[in-house]
């Protein structure tokens, strides 16, 4: 190698190795940790006893695991398209001069920081289908008013409700970040040339916006499929485990069944499916999401 | 801005290298240091949180002044995190020399050899049937350290209004029923009675309807019997009827004791430990000790104290759980603060209880021990408890008959059980 | 005068942030009420509102000296973060390597598994280092992040090149385009990281949790998770302890966003 390779080599090394190496220690380490884990019989307590892929047999044949992974897409293809779009309209309102702006910011942006628990009590208030508000509403105009997260079936939508609400802030926060960085003039170009505020916003604002979409989306879903807290506080999985996912499962598994085996291996087969869904969107991405 | 960050970066740098150096070093009272020529016990503990760390820091007191060759050194977590705690500090060989566990976790602890066994135990101290229950194998494992049981409260006032007389210790479910019946006046918001439905109160109503939860030889489950579903009939009756449903509100945390002291519900299934927060109720309540169905049987809870098998000083450990458990100093201080009670044998030491304030009635506490029930307990004791809840909740709210529920909860079990 | 979709505009705006005000002003309200209870949903009016729950909060916990932990580390793992994650970001973007997209990918895959399994291997870990029961133990997750780097990744590619290209004709080496060109321009970004890092980290419980034995490493919501007993809890004690965990992110937030804002106007190009 020649000595711009090496001095080019010495660049990567001193750019990455600062979060390479913390990143390795205390996260790779644990992860292939579980991975040996995932092999054995453990429940924390007692020594470990080595099953072979028993434990990845054993939870592709059963049928809750198929439960789990159904409830959490399902609680991803519900809460992404809310939460995307609702942050996505707030960033675009709050990026606009209007009084009091920085405040509304910070009030859409509280919800993000307080906790599940007050959250989940005010959205289980909130949707208590005899005395709840959102029943009341939809009693005066006549719509079916559903049982929410006391009926199996409308347990998960209760809580995508909560999250997407949530976590709007959050979104939107990163979509302010992604506008101000679109340069003032090209807006402005666009706008000399005639086209109207919808024309800007399709052709010209989520273009320069892609980057920000590319990273909401990959992220969202990262953390979608690994989505505990507010399950864990609003139904607990239930009723009758009818909005039970992944992470729940794993956590049931490792700190209050003590099968910490079983815990390891099913997180494996989500790494699988979360990695699978994030190549797809790494791939795709040359498509749609414009660099500078 | 530019010239900023450049002469930023450096000793930012500096700074964080320095930092981390700084981080690894541990705190001045770190843990495990030790102090010359005293030993150590480190008790990790759940239930002194929330109110009574200083008393268990009063028995600490005693006992250091009674060994002044201990140090004892007490991690106080809360309930809903210490098992959490306790596991991972188990997994990584940190665990205290001694812990508290409650009953229906000790088998799994047990069963998995993480106990020391405790030798040449003074058994005089302790009331008999909670000595047994931490036994296993015929060795004794654990000391109670604590217990407390479940009676039945009830608002007076609501009583006389409705006409109805209150209860005794003589009331059946029936009369639980009938009275409930009559007390519910939903136009009000008045509700005649409350009880969880949950594997608590089921294994309970089971054995109060006379029937077995366990097969004798631990191995199936037995609960799926006529008195098992009359059991659960009649829990599940009263939801909707004589008891606000889930949909209604049960089940979120403070509602129960919250309607209980508003003065809108007249019948409470709860444990003693709500004695203190219902001081300054503005109505008259008292207790009785649990109607019962064919037999009495009242539920009761208790914690004990161990020592870890992994622990380097277990003659000091088992020291301190001894003085934990069963000296004068901590009979007094639980009885002071209304703690939970003291497992002692001798019921002169704690006659004082009797007259320590509201509800007037405070024999039934004791009256209910003469036909108490600890729950069932398997090595996979928090799956079972679950599987059992879960399945209840499911005929409570109308989606499975009792039958079908019962049926399918006893093929859960066993399945833990094989 | 303000015309109609202004005005209308105003109006969704404010409605919107009133539904998002009411859990926080619902933990408000039950902290300053007496024997606050959360059964029964929120009210608007107190009777006899009263500060007690604070006081007893503050007599049951060191809250101060637990604050205090809490700030400094959100504060060292912010730092961190955005030390180690501006860098990576910079290499990501900036520099051709071999391998490039499979080492991002990698630090993807970090965050990939949740949390909840990896709590026992690094405590076991953190054991073998003899490291269990220090800072750097609650710190270690979060030195550094993949969430972290991936944002401001975004923010570095969506600069134009012509810029260190520029640079680069007059001399500049990379140190120099990444801490006078590069870093500049992405605070909108670097104030957003430092939010998140912030609040992960303030927020961080199951870690905390187990790695931690002595009472003064404890954080903020590990000291208010004691506040729930086994059977019964005060919530407005409870309440007030959340209060007091919202309030100092509720302003680092608000500091924040005025670079969030700030952004591009200061930095020379539009």
């Amino acid at each position: 190698m020649n000595r711009r390779g090496w001095r080019n080599r010495g660049w990567v090394l001193f750019f990455l190795l600062p979060s390479a190496i913390p990143l390795v220690l205390f996260t790779a380490v644990p992860m292939v940790s579980s991975a040996w884990v995932s092999l054995h019989r453990w429940n924390l307590i007692s020594p470990m006893e080595w099953v072979g892929l028993d434990n990845y047999t054993e939870l592709l044949r059963d049928p809750a695991t198929r439960d789990v992974f159904a409830h959490t897409l399902l609680y991803c293809a519900g809460y992404l398209p809310l939460v995307f779009a609702g942050g996505l309209g707030l960033a675009l309102l709050l990026n606009q001069r209007m009084p009091g702006r920085a405040f509304f910011r910070a009030a859409y942006f509280l919800p993000v920081v307080t906790s599940w628990v007050v959250v989940a009590l005010v959205w289980k208030w909130l949707l208590n289908p005899s005395s709840g508000l959102v029943n009341s509403l939809l009693g005066a105009l006549g719509a079916p008013q559903p049982g929410w997260w006391t009926d199996p079936a409308w347990a998960l939508p209760a809580v995508i409700l909560a999250s997407a609400w949530k976590d709007l802030g959050f979104v939107m926060v990163i979509m302010l970040a992604g506008l101000q960085a679109i340069p003032q003039d090209v807006l402005e170009a666009a706008r000399t040339d005639g086209a109207s505020a919808w024309q800007r916003f399709w052709r010209v604002t989520l273009p320069l916006l892609s980057p920000s979409t590319f990273f909401v989306v990959v992220i969202s879903l990262i953390n979608g499929f690994q989505v505990f807290d507010q399950v864990y506080v609003m139904t607990g999985g239930g009723p009758s485990g009818s909005s039970q996912v992944v992470v729940g499962q794993i956590y049931d598994l490792t700190f209050r069944y003590g099968r910490a085996g079983e815990a390891s291996a099913l997180s494996w087969i989500l790494f699988a499916v979360i990695l699978l869904i994030t190549a797809v969107q790494v791939r795709g991405q040359r498509r749609w999401v414009h660099y500078a | 801005m530019r010239s900023f960050v450049r002469r930023a970066a450096v000793p930012v740098i500096a700074g964080l290298v320095l930092a981390l150096a700084a981080c690894s070093q541990g705190s001045a009272t770190r843990a495990d240091e030790p102090v010359a020529g005293k030993t150590t016990v480190r008790y990790m503990n759940f239930s002194a949180n929330d109110g009574h760390e200083k008393d268990l820091d009063a028995i600490k007191a005693a006992f250091q002044t009674a060994n002044p060759d201990i140090t004892v050194q007490i991690e106080t977590l809360p309930y809903a995190d210490y098992f959490t705690k306790l596991q991972t500090a188990v997994a990584g060989g940190t665990a205290g020399d001694a812990f508290e566990l409650n009953y229906e976790n000790f088998v799994t602890y047990t069963a998995n050899g993480s106990l020391a066994e405790l030798k040449d135990v003074d058994a005089a101290p302790y009331k008999a049937s909670l000595l047994e229950a931490f036994k296993a194998d015929g060795k004794q494992y654990g000391l109670p350290a604590s217990f407390s049981n479940v009676v039945l409260f009830y608002n007076k006032d609501l009583f006389k209004a409705a006409g109805v007389a209150p209860p005794t210790a003589s009331w059946t479910w029936a009369d639980e029923q009938a009275a409930a019946t009559k007390l519910t006046n939903k136009g009000k918001g008045v509700w005649g009675d409350y009880q969880p439905i949950s594997f608590f109160e089921f294994y309970k109503a089971l054995a109060q309807a006379g029937g077995e939860f366990l097969a004798p030889d631990k191995k199936s489950s037995t609960f799926n019997s006529d008195a098992g579903r009359k059991a659960a009939e009649f829990l599940v009756a009263k939801a909707g009827k004589t008891m606000p449903t889930e949909a209604q509100g049960a089940g979120t945390p403070d509602f129960d004791s919250k309607l209980f002291k508003d003065g809108k519900l007249a019948m409470w299934h709860s444990g003693i430990w709500m004695f203190s927060g219902l001081a300054d109720a503005k109505f008259d309540w008292d207790i009785a000790v649990e109607p019962g169905d064919t037999t009495k049987a009242s539920a009761m809870f208790t914690n004990g104290a161990v020592v870890s098998a992994a622990s380097k000083n277990q003659a000091a450990a088992q020291k301190w759980v001894t003085f934990l458990t069963s000296s004068d100093d901590m009979v007094k201080a639980r009885l002071a603060t209304s703690w939970e009670l003291p497992p002692v044998a001798d019921t002169d030491k704690v006659a004082s209880y009797l007259t320590a304030g509201k509800p007037a009635n405070r024999q039934a506490v004791f009256d209910s021990l003469d036909a108490t029930v600890l729950p069932p307990v398997i090595e996979r004791q928090q799956e079972m408890q679950d599987a059992v809840t879960k399945e209840l909740s499911a005929a409570a709210a109308g989606r499975k008959d009792v039958a079908t529920a019962l049926a399918d909860a006893q093929k859960a079990v066993d399945k833990l059980l094989s | 005068m303000p015309n109609f979709r202004t005005v209308l505009r105003w109006t969704a705006v404010v409605a919107g942030a009133a539904v998002m005000l009411v859990p926080f002003l619902w933990t408000v309200i039950t902290s300053i009420t007496p024997n606050g209870s959360l059964a029964g949903g929120p009210t608007l009016v107190v009777k006899d509102p009263t500060l007690a729950a604070y006081r007893e909060l503050l007599d049951a916990l060191p809250m101060w000296r637990i604050a205090l932990n809490s700030f400094w580390i959100a504060a060292a793992s912010t730092l961190f973060q955005l030390v180690t994650g501006s860098m990576a970001a910079y290499g990501f973007a900036r520099l051709a390597f071999r391998g490039k997209g499979l080492v991002f990918g990698l630090y993807l895959a970090t965050l990939m598994v949740p949390m909840q399994v990896l709590v026992v291997p690094l405590f076991i870990e953190m054991k073998t280092l003899n490291l269990q029961d220090t800072y750097l133990s609650l710190l270690a997750p979060s030195i550094a992040s993949a969430f972290g780097v991936f944002l401001l990744r975004q923010a570095v590619e969506s600069l134009p090149r012509d810029l260190d290209e520029a640079a680069t004709i007059d001399g500049a080496g990379h140190l120099r385009i990444f801490t006078t060109i590069v870093l500049p321009l992405i605070r909108p970004a670097l104030a957003t990281v430092a939010v998140f890092a912030f609040m992960g980290s303030w927020n961080s419980f199951l870690w905390p949790l187990v790695v931690i034995r002595s009472p003064e490493f404890m954080t903020l919501p590990l000291g208010l998770s004691t506040l729930q007993g086994q059977f019964t809890t005060d919530w407005d004690v409870v309440m007030a302890g959340s209060v007091f965990s919202i309030l100092p992110i509720a302003v680092v937030y608000l500091f924040a966003q005025r670079h969030i804002i700030a952004g591009i106007a200061h930095t020379g190009i539009k």
